[in-house]
């Protein structure tokens, strides 16, 4: 007698209906949890299966992701780049200039070109009466070519700088030697302090101490080297480390008195910038004849680097914009050959699909099973997307030479997206499949 | 001649439920005047015009009958795999022609076993994978579903071969593991289609043999077939011809 006879004995010849129905009743729950884990495993096995379908499958998602992880990355690294260069003085400095820094039309340049220069009484004017003023200095810069023995370096920018206090708040470190003092600056020394590009393409990368007492010959007059900076890196792949500090009495004698300068300002805490800054504003308007009420032009713009990011943020976020635009289309291209595997998927296994339902599987379990499936890939063809995404990211970065920002969101961003791609492009195959008449499907073959 | 031998026939002035309550209350399988029509373009084809039969419980019936005489339509009702265009079909005290999809799907898991001619099992899985399939769609757990499973294998004397996937099986090794995938939920019908058509003489032997011996044990067989030979195992045999019931005949 077979074992078939000894599981039966319990429950007389058959089953009647009146046992069935509770037990039912009782594993509701469990029902879809089972189901849904058999909709896992056969979503693995089946790509498992069809090796090069799902490697297609992936590559169309890990590119999209990819496409957008990298954009994400570099746009935020770019960005905190920019901040932390244009707040490298901090949120507790403004300046006084002729014009802004960013000027964005002809005209604004003619109608700012007309404006008096900012010289250097206008700076001590201020330095004297405004007193929530901290720290001040001016800056004035002009490229030059910088030559040592045969070596020759163009577009060097020279700044001209006094105070001392000028290397505080243009937050400068030294690497080896020193800042020169205030007295050293006020006479007119023929001394410098460089950045590190200029050791690295003047000096052959000597070690930085090795160049200290040297000389760089600037417009045809030696200058002795009495300090060396630490790098800054690069902004925009434009170097922050080709420059030379001079004193600005010495500026003033060997490049003309003539160009505008830049005066700085700084505040002991950013509670006080706002006040320090009405200070600055009042002196300069006096020095400029302007009362109080009249609105033409200042002559003069006072600006904090604030101002500067805005304007960053204004110029450049049509271009991510359409930079994400493009991402996100590689995204889409990927949803459509998910899309596109799934239906020749379905098609293929429509033949299981009658299987299973003849065995019992209801609409919502072959959902399940191809939606799972769909997801599955989706989501591990974001995972390994958001990692190539960030390989491509730090690439790129370590071409054009700015750190990248890798952040938690950007994950979630990129898992998140493929898995909504996965649903999306998932539920119309699955609905198909789900949708099956069982006779129809277990005929095909 | 043709209705004369009908277990219980029906009255077409009579509610169906009437009969059913009254007279069938042991009948596992209650068909009413059932019809079949398919839409072909314009045309109307009808697979059954109005067929009415009963099977209790426990018994071996064949259902025999050329190709394209309505047997594969009849099957896929009793199986629930389609409803009919018209009359009633009580499975197991449930009106299954009024189901949904879902309901439908229901009652397949639980109440029909199928055995199909070219196995269908699911190429990829185990044995004992293909043999769990409907309790994971019942919603049975996972260690009572091994057990189940394993056990129905044992029945089948496939104990030894339930991690063997189907390419690695006879053709009668399959059909075995097809029959335990059928038993395991403990149905309250065997359905097969063609069960030895994709196998040889001895082998159909065999599975035949099976079937006797699970009739033995209790259950209700059903055997679609168009061999004689075949349909002459069961203790009794309904043929269809032209979608209707020919000759309903008790043969053992």
């Amino acid at each position: 007698m077979s074992l078939l006879t000894e599981t039966r004995a319990g429950t007389g010849n058959l089953p009647p209906a009146t046992h069935l129905a509770p037990r039912l009743r009782g594993v509701f729950k469990l029902l879809r949890v089972a189901a849904v884990w058999e909709a896992f495993l056969v979503a693995l096995s089946s790509l498992r299966a069809n090796k090069l379908r799902t490697a297609l499958t992936l590559m169309g998602i890990v590119v999209g992701v990819a496409a957008v992880i990298a954009v994400v990355t570099i746009i935020k690294g770019l960005d905190q780049t920019v901040a932390a260069t244009f707040s490298s003085q901090g949120s507790t400095v403004f300046t006084i200039s002729k014009r802004p820094r960013v000027i964005t039309s002809r005209e604004d340049f003619i109608k700012f070109n007309k404006r008096k220069d900012v010289t250097i009484d206008d700076a001590e004017a201020i330095f004297r009466v405004c007193s929530s003023c901290w720290q001040s200095g001016v800056a004035a810069n002009t490229p030059e070519t910088v030559k040592h023995k045969d070596q020759k370096s163009e577009n060097v920018n020279v700044r001209g700088i006094a105070p001392s206090a000028m290397f505080d708040i243009d937050a400068v470190n030294i690497d080896a030697g020193r800042f020169w003092t205030d007295n050293e600056g006020a006479t007119a020394h023929e001394i410098c302090v460089v950045g590190a590009d200029i050791i690295q393409n003047l000096f052959g990368g000597i070690a930085p101490d090795r160049a200290l007492g040297q000389n760089v010959s600037i417009a045809g007059r030696p200058y002795e080297i009495v300090g060396v900076l630490q790098p800054q890196g690069k902004i925009f792949g434009a170097s922050r480390d080709n420059l030379i500090y001079i004193p600005y009495s010495t500026y003033q004698k060997n490049f003309g008195a003539h160009s505008s300068l830049t005066i700085f300002v700084k505040t002991p805490s950013a509670d006080q910038l706002e006040e320090a800054q009405d200070q600055a504003r009042t002196i300069m308007r006096n020095r400029r004849g302007k009362t109080f009420g009249d609105d033409s032009d200042e002559g003069f713009t006072l600006e904090t680097s604030d101002v500067f990011i805005d304007l960053y943020g204004k110029a450049t976020s049509n271009i991510y914009i359409v930079t994400y635009l493009v991402a996100g289309v590689s995204l889409f291209v990927g949803g459509i050959v998910v899309m596109n595997i799934m239906l020749v998927s379905v098609t293929e296994r429509t033949k299981e699909i009658g299987i299973r339902k003849a065995i019992g599987a209801r609409r919502k379990d072959i959902l399940t099973q191809f939606l799972i499936e769909a997801i599955t890939v989706a989501a591990v063809g974001g995972a390994i997307g958001v990692l190539t995404g960030f390989g491509l990211a730090y690439v790129i970065s370590f071409l054009i030479g700015f750190p990248v920002l890798v952040s938690a969101a950007s994950v979630i961003l990129g898992v998140g997206m493929s898995s909504v791609v996965g649903v999306v492009s998932g539920l119309w195959p699955a609905w198909r499949a789900a949708r099956m008449h069982p006779i129809e499907a277990l005929r095909s073959e | 001649m043709s209705d004369v031998t009908l277990a219980s026939p029906p009255s077409p002035t009579v509610l169906p439920e009437q009969p059913l309550r009254a007279h069938d209350a042991n009948s596992l399988i209650s068909m009413r005047d059932i019809w079949k029509t398919y839409e072909m373009g314009s045309e109307q084809v009808h697979a059954l015009h109005g067929v009415s039969f009963d099977i209790p419980k426990g018994e071996y019936i064949a259902i025999i009958g050329p190709s394209g005489s309505g047997k594969s339509t009849l099957m896929n009702l009793i199986g629930c795999l389609d409803t009919p265009s018209k009359g009633e079909y009580w499975l197991n005290a449930k009106n299954v022609s009024e189901m949904d999809d879902d309901e439908l799907a229901r009652i397949r898991n639980q109440e029909v076993g199928f055995v199909f001619q070219t196995f269908n099992l699911l190429a990829r899985a185990t044995a004992l994978h293909n043999v769990e399939l409907p309790l994971i769609y019942g919603g049975i757990g996972s260690s009572q579903r091994h057990e189940m499973a394993t056990e129905a294998l044992r029945a089948v004397d496939l104990a030894d071969r339930i991690t063997h996937r189907p390419n690695e099986l006879s053709g009668g090794q399959r059909q075995r593991v097809a029959i335990a995938r059928a038993l395991v939920n403990h149905p309250s019908i065997l359905l097969a289609d063609e069960p030895t058509g994709a196998l040889d003489t001895h082998t159909s032997k065999e599975i035949m043999d099976l079937f006797e011996r699970l009739h033995g044990e209790g259950n209700t067989i059903i055997v679609v077939t168009h061999e004689h030979d075949i349909a002459a195992r069961a203790h009794r045999v309904i043929s269809i011809r032209d979608g209707l019931i020919e000759k309903d005949e008790k043969i053992r």
